[in-house]
């Protein structure tokens, strides 16, 4: 038995040949490895998805004695994306808990592997599960308060800044949970680095999801002037991360 | 006269190294201001059996961790197979397999979507044929659709060597890989070590004195990040040996 093993095990071992994939395909195997581990176990999306809905309805019972009216508009694109960046930090924070079970991130990283492969799948994974939570938790939210005030008609074009705001929360989020993540605070940790971070993002995100719920001039004057923002830190911030992530892993 | 020194030194020292599987010179790591490793030396002929001893603390997973190029040293060099491991870890890490207490295994894949994922980071060319072959040899090719999860420690641990054989390595290091192994585990574990040992370089870290000086070819104790010996197994007395780790190390051996 053993030697019949030792037999197949030399057998196998000196007949593999490696060849080094490149780099799309290794981020390709990162990522599908990720979502195909995500949607066995629904643990992020399933976590996000609660939360959107809890903070939904306590944004409800905040704003029970609220008069309807068309103020409700300039407040709600604040609201949406509070709703979104909390949802958010409870993902990040799962997101390499994954990793850290059994070592698995000390594995990965034994393979000669491009580290930014590393993060842009990690960062595509987030993207996904993030937009999975928030095409269920947007639509509810505007349900839960439609009753205050009626959007104007350029309110569809929210799904942009929704997009663009996703990309740089997940992009900078994998970034700031791979410091953070073997860190023993991890939780307070991410949401103290988070928040700071972001900040241009999410005002610019908050400033474009209103112009587009309030409709008219606003639209034309603020929307085109907060998305290059927020597109240009995407842009930034993303290639920033994607650099120093080799340093950030190897730390 | 002088170039010609130059070439005839790299000559005598690429015949030298085509030999060695592991040359590890003045390797030293500090955290903060303490050393956890402090100019660690040593040179492994091919096909050697290296356990490192010592005490809690003393540097042995620093020293792996630095050899596994995971951790970065703040002084010295490593050659695997000739590759200096921190100019081009790439390329070493090609050369590399770690079998560690952690299995490094998702619990929510199968054995097989494990392996898988690995030998794909690895580009093995036809990777489900290797994946099969590897859980064939490790006993747990009938299991290769169950999630990790549901395995015992040993069978996970299988797997694990299987994982550290995906890209062909020549030099397997082992990070106390019997940490939790019931009896039979460690037997079958031995077992299977023992199947692949052939023209590949080991390096293991453990406390196990006894079941470390059976397996080696050459024998290192490390205290406080200090190389306290480095010896051939057949230069060693073992009943000396034992003395010399109890005495330096300050622990009892059963």
């Amino acid at each position: 038995m053993a030697d019949r093993k030792k037999e197949k095990l030399q057998e196998s071992g000196r007949s593999a040949i490696c060849a080094r994939p490149s780099t799309f395909a290794q981020y390709k195997t990162l990522l599908m490895k990720d979502l195909k581990q995500e949607f066995r176990t629904k643990d992020m999306i399933v976590s996000m998805g609660i939360y959107a809905v809890l903070v939904i309805v306590v944004f409800g019972v905040a704003l029970s004695f609220a008069k309807p009216g068309s103020e409700f508009l300039e407040v709600s694109g604040g609201l949406l994306w509070s709703l979104v960046v909390f949802t958010s930090l409870l993902g990040l924070n799962r997101s390499f808990s994954h990793e850290m079970e059994n070592g698995c991130m000390e594995g990965m990283l034994l393979a000669p592997l491009d580290r930014g492969a590393v993060f842009l799948a990690k960062m595509t994974s987030n993207v996904v599960f993030l937009l999975i939570v928030e095409v269920v938790a947007v639509p509810l939210y505007w349900l839960f308060f439609s009753s205050y005030a009626t959007p104007a008609d350029t309110a569809w074009m929210m799904i942009i800044p929704l997009l663009v705001g996703t990309v740089g929360i997940a992009g900078i989020g994998t970034l700031l949970s791979t410091i953070t993540t073997r860190t023993r605070g991890k939780d307070v940790l991410l949401a103290l680095l988070f928040v700071p971070v972001i900040f241009p993002l999410l005002y610019a995100c908050v400033s474009a999801t209103t112009a587009v719920l309030i409709g008219g001039d606003v639209v034309a004057d603020t929307l085109m002037v907060s998305l290059v923002l927020a597109v240009g830190y995407d842009v930034i911030m993303i290639l920033a991360s994607w650099i120093l992530y080799e340093f950030v892993v190897s730390a | 006269m002088g170039l010609f020194s130059e070439k005839q030194e790299l000559e005598t020292k690429t015949a030298v190294s085509s030999d060695i599987a592991v040359s590890v010179t003045g390797l030293t790591k500090t955290f903060s201001t303490r050393k956890a490793v402090d100019k660690v030396s040593f040179e492994l002929p091919k096909g050697a059996f290296l356990s490192v001893f010592g005490p809690n603390g003393a540097g042995k997973t620093t020293l792996l961790r630095m050899l596994s190029t995971l951790t970065r040293p703040t002084d010295g060099s490593i050659f695997i197979d000739g590759i200096d491991a921190l100019e081009e870890p790439d390329i070493a890490r090609e050369h590399m397999g770690l079998i560690s207490h952690n299995a490094m295994l998702y619990p929510d894949l199968t054995a097989e979507e494990n392996l898988l994922f690995y030998a794909r980071l690895y580009g093995v060319k036809d990777p489900e044929k290797r994946v099969i072959e590897l859980l064939d040899a490790v006993g747990l090719k009938h299991r290769r659709l169950d999630l990790v999860r549901t395995f015992s420690r040993g069978m996970t641990q299988r797997v694990s060597i299987a994982r550290a054989l995906i890209n062909d390595p020549s030099v397997v290091l082992l990070d106390e890989p019997y940490s939790g192994l019931d009896p039979h585990a460690i037997e079958v574990f031995d077992q299977l070590i023992e199947s692949v040992r052939e023209d590949r370089t080991f390096i293991m870290v453990s406390h196990d004195l006894e079941k470390g000086l059976s397996m080696c070819t050459h024998a290192l104790v490390l205290a406080k990040g200090r190389v306290v010996t480095f010896a051939e197994r057949g230069d060693l007395d073992a009943d000396e040996f034992r003395e010399l780790y109890r005495s330096t190390v300050g622990m009892g051996v059963a």
